[in-house]
């Protein structure tokens, strides 16, 4: 018996899938605590967020809030960094610190049995770090290292470079969120003690609990553990953002025989509390955020140039870059860059199809389940609640929200959010064999720079 | 990136390193009995179809979603000389479109209805899978089913040259324009003769990539995808009798091939220390020590992995205390027990301070493990890295899909021990390991065992690079 192959079987009925239910509560301290239950597993993941960003910091302390969530591991007033090391891996648990322009987020994740005494250990290391002399450098170190080793990466290079050529001098977003070597040199243990004490404060942050709970238990426990804990961070964000220039160029930055271009293509973009961001990302789905998006097809799956193209909106408290990124072989750099200018200008001019913003609204409310199976995952949509002051409701009614994007709404953004015009294109390659066919592309005057950090 | 993780020899053994797991049933996925010992199994059944197909089915209904996985039993290791990187560049030609599916809609309509794939080569194997919501499953089946059945009635020439460059930039991306980029390939190349089939990388040589032809696809496909040499494993919101039905359906008429080549590995020793230099555009000299080891699911493999986490992993492990916290002349340390079907190797890669020599660093290397085959481990780091990798294990019976979710590993454990059930005995290796163990098989294994020592060094600073004269056969205690 042989089988009709020659169409797509349909999808069945589909059994619904819920959103975790979240019970938020305010703790005395004034932080939030976001708790979602989910027993599959014994396993919790907890999210400690305070608003300690880099984007509250000026210039000259750029890289030190990176600085001081890094050393959060180095030791408390009770234990010492291997000691804390060591009490966490006991028990199987593992504690990560990562800071952003937001803020700084301490996570961890353990078994669900294990959760008192992980909490316990970071409230200790968030509400007693010491900072020892010795961890203090050699963070130093790791961080100053960690620049130089950007300063001879493609990519970094490329990000780098684009993010100085998007924004304004002096918003925050146009360096790189690590600093630059010298300001982040000039850092000691004072600077640390001092930045912690003003900004790893419970208020306006959170703490987020998912997995195998009990919310009153968790409620009591967290605040027993952070019970002495209080006060309000003291720096805030206090920029505009701005763009740089807002007339379309190239600048090349020269990294002889590389064998590779690295190519960003984009200008300002808009905040993560824009209330289009469901059609934004509908749009930048079709675009160039999806294996079938656009720019894919174009530049992958049609022409080879590269392994994979996407753009992205940077979402932000502020808003962020709009970007196209890519790295393409050096002798097709030219008519890549073409491809993408191409593209970027006919989303605008010719707008989208109903076809593709169908697909684009079925993908992203489709995968959404398939992105809210661990306990990880679910914090962190909770989290970005906390930073961003979602709706509590939000993530509950996501999609719905994505299904009624409609072209018109798709279109719209577009024409406010990307304009070719003004993107500002960035490469990093071989500037004798790509300077040429880039200018007799005739985009755009072409500019030749020295990377991010390499004046000084 | 999807559709080509490459060199997996490193993201896998990390991947190993973090997630050397699997498991859990639906209705009551593991027991919590005393203590920290968790058992942990994924429930499923088997069946075989009488084209040689190996089908998997494990029920978990938390979330209406499902995955459907495959794997061939075909890597780098089958590739002959000259054709170096066919099977990842194969493997990005399933993609491009069957008999009943045109071109570019493999993805389309995944992506319709919710649904992310993506697909991987290392040395060992191909595997491909599609997580959807679950009442796609037919969809996903069929897509499945078409390609391993109809690939070549609409391949091309074309198809071919652009999955050629796509990959040739993947390359490029990943190895060639990429900071210490030509390591790996490097040290793997030193550490097997010539003609080993683990000898050559995954992603292959530009040279080799440009010599493939339509010829080859052709051949590859009916040595290497056939029912008899692949196994299936769906896991997620289904009903079993749903899987095999569907499963029957599309797969059933497929005929099986030709029984596949045997792929014989000599065995493989160093005779003494292979000491390599690189000069690349990097910042920091990074040192790269690589010694045979034992292969994927042996006993010694579960012990290298909880020495390896002894040495390097967390601040309280041996060398970063030592390389990066006391002596401060290091800004990182890793290691990794490479499990790898064939053979395995154990890795241990480090950076150094700016202007550090990496002799200094090979000494305190050779000084730690010296010290632990010496005077052996403390039971209580043993337990430490043990309870880290058991943590691993549980958190990651979260996923049914993706690299290492539930549905990927029934199907790993059933290619590489034949028990699709294994995963009680691999974390069971993990608890079995005592501290002799440990320093048993650093005396076996590194502790004056010839080793490649690869130097990444930046450009015009070859006396960075390790200089210590290589020990001879005679020397080795």
């Amino acid at each position: 018996m042989s089988v009709d192959r020659s169409r797509a079987p349909k999808p069945g009925r589909i059994r619904p899938f819920d959103f975790p239910d979240v019970d938020r509560r305010r703790l005395d301290n004034g932080a939030d605590l976001h708790i979602a239950r989910m027993g599959r597993l014994p396993v919790v993941s907890v999210n400690l967020f305070m608003r300690a960003g880099e984007a509250a910091l000026d210039a000259e302390h750029a890289g030190l809030a990176v600085l001081t969530g890094d050393t959060l591991e180095g030791g408390t007033r009770r234990r010492s960094g291997t000691e804390l090391a060591d009490a966490l891996e006991r028990i199987g648990a593992r504690l990560n610190v990562s800071t952003g322009w937001e803020g700084t987020s301490v996570s961890l994740s353990c078994l669900a049995e294990r959760l008192d005494e992980g909490l316990a250990l970071l409230a200790e290391a968030v509400v007693e770090p010491a900072f020892p002399e010795a961890e203090v450098e050699r963070a130093r170190a790791q961080q100053v290292a960690d620049i130089r080793q950007r300063s001879m990466d493609p990519a970094s290079i490329a990000s780098d470079e684009a993010a100085r050529r998007y924004f304004a001098e002096g918003v925050p977003y146009a360096r790189p969120q690590v600093g630059m070597s010298d300001v982040v040199e000039s850092f000691n243990r004072n600077h640390l003690v001092g930045y912690a004490d003003a900004t790893w404060r419970p208020e306006t942050g959170g703490v987020v609990v998912v997995g195998d709970v009990d919310e009153d238990e968790i409620e009591s426990t967290v605040a027993g553990h952070f019970g002495g804990w209080t006060g309000r961070p003291a720096l805030s964000q206090d920029f505009d953002v701005t763009p740089r220039a807002v007339e379309r160029r190239i600048w090349i930055v020269d990294r002889p025989g590389a064998v590779q271009s690295e190519i960003r293509v984009g200008h300002v973009g808009t905040s993560r509390t824009d209330p289009r961001v469901p059609a934004l990302t509908v749009l930048n789905t079709l675009f160039g955020g999806a294996f079938t998006s656009r720019l894919n097809l174009n530049l992958r799956e049609e022409h080879g140039f590269t392994y994979g193209v996407r753009s992205r909106f940077g979402l932000r408290g502020k808003p962020g870059p709009f970007q196209v990124g890519t790295s393409v072989g050096t002798d097709v750099t030219a008519p890549a860059l073409e491809q993408i200018v191409i593209e970027l200008e006919k989303l605008v001019e010719a707008g989208v199809r109903e076809d593709e913003v169908a697909a684009a609204r079925d993908y992203i409310a489709g995968v959404f389940p398939l992105r809210m199976e661990t306990v990880g995952q679910v914090a962190g949509r909770l989290t970005e609640s906390v930073i961003y002051g979602l709706p509590d409701d939000y993530h509950a009614t996501y999609r719905e929200r994505i299904r009624a994007v409609t072209v018109a709404d798709a279109e719209d953004v577009a024409a406010v959010h990307i304009r070719p015009s003004e993107a500002q294109i960035v490469i990093v390659g071989d500037a004798t064999a790509i300077r040429a066919p880039v200018e007799a592309l005739g985009i755009a005057d072409v500019h030749r720079v020295a990377p991010v950090g390499s004046e000084a | 990136m999807r559709r080509g993780r490459t060199r997996a020899s490193f993201r896998q053994a990390m991947v190993v390193t973090v997630a050397h797991a699997l498991t859990g049933g639906a209705a009551s996925p593991l027991d919590a009995q005393q203590g920290d010992q968790v058992e942990v199994h994924i429930p499923y059944t088997q069946h075989t179809l009488p084209n040689g197909l190996t089908v998997l089915v494990h029920r978990d209904p938390s979330i209406p979603v499902v995955s459907v996985n495959l794997w061939y039993h075909v890597g780098s290791k089958n590739e002959v000389p000259g054709r170096t990187g066919f099977a990842h560049l194969f493997e990005h030609l399933m993609f491009e479109g069957s008999a009943h599916v045109p071109e570019g809609e493999f993805d389309t309509r995944l992506e319709a209805v919710g649904g992310v794939n993506n697909g991987s080569t290392t040395n060992d194997r191909t595997n491909y899978w599609e997580t959807v919501p679950s009442n796609a499953l037919e969809l996903a089946i069929w897509l499945e089913a078409d390609r391993m059945g109809y690939l070549l009635e609409t391949m091309t020439q074309e198809k071919l040259d652009i999955q050629r460059d796509v990959v040739k930039n993947e390359r490029r991306q990943g190895v060639d324009n990429q900071p210490y980029g030509r390591a790996f390939e490097t040290v793997y190349a030193h550490l097997y003769p010539d003609g080993h089939p683990y000898q050559w990388p995954v992603i292959g040589s530009m040279d080799d990539l440009s010599t493939a032809t339509l010829d080859d696809v052709k051949e590859f496909f009916r040595t290497y995808y056939a029912p008899n040499n692949a196994s299936i494993a769906v896991a997620g919101d289904v009903r079993e009798r749903t899987v095999i039905r569907l499963v029957e359906k599309y797969f059933g008429d497929i005929p099986a091939g030709p029984p596949v080549p045997e792929v014989v590995a000599p065995d493989v020793s160093l005779a003494t220390d292979d000491v390599v230099v690189l000069e690349d555009a990097v910042p920091l000299p990074r040192l790269y020590a690589a010694w045979h080891s034992a292969p994927e699911f042996s006993e010694d493999d579960a012990v290298m992995e909880v020495l390896g986490a002894i040495l390097t992993d967390g601040k309280a492990s041996r060398l970063h205390r030592r390389l990066v916290f006391d002596d401060q002349i290091a800004q990182d340390v890793g290691s990794f027990q490479n499990s790898q079907q064939l053979a395995g190797s154990f890795w241990l890669v480090a950076t150094a301070r700016p202007d550090v020599a990496l002799g200094q660093i090979e000494g305190v290397v050779r000084e730690e493990i010296g010290r632990v085959a010496r005077e052996g481990v403390e039971p209580r780091e043993v337990e430490r890295a043990v309870n880290g990798i058991q943590a691993d294990f549980v958190r990651s019976l979260q996923r049914v899909g993706g690299f290492g979710g539930k549905a990927d590993r029934l199907n790993e454990y059933q290619m590489m021990t034949g028990d699709p059930g294994f995963v009680r005995r691999d974390l069971a290796r993990y608890r079995r390991v005592t501290p002799a163990a440990v320093q048993d098989a650093a005396r076996r294994f590194l502790d004056g065992r010839p080793a490649v020592w690869l130097s990444v060094v930046p450009e015009g600073r070859p006396e960075l690079a390790t200089g210590t004269p290589p020990i001879g056969e005679g020397d080795t205690p």
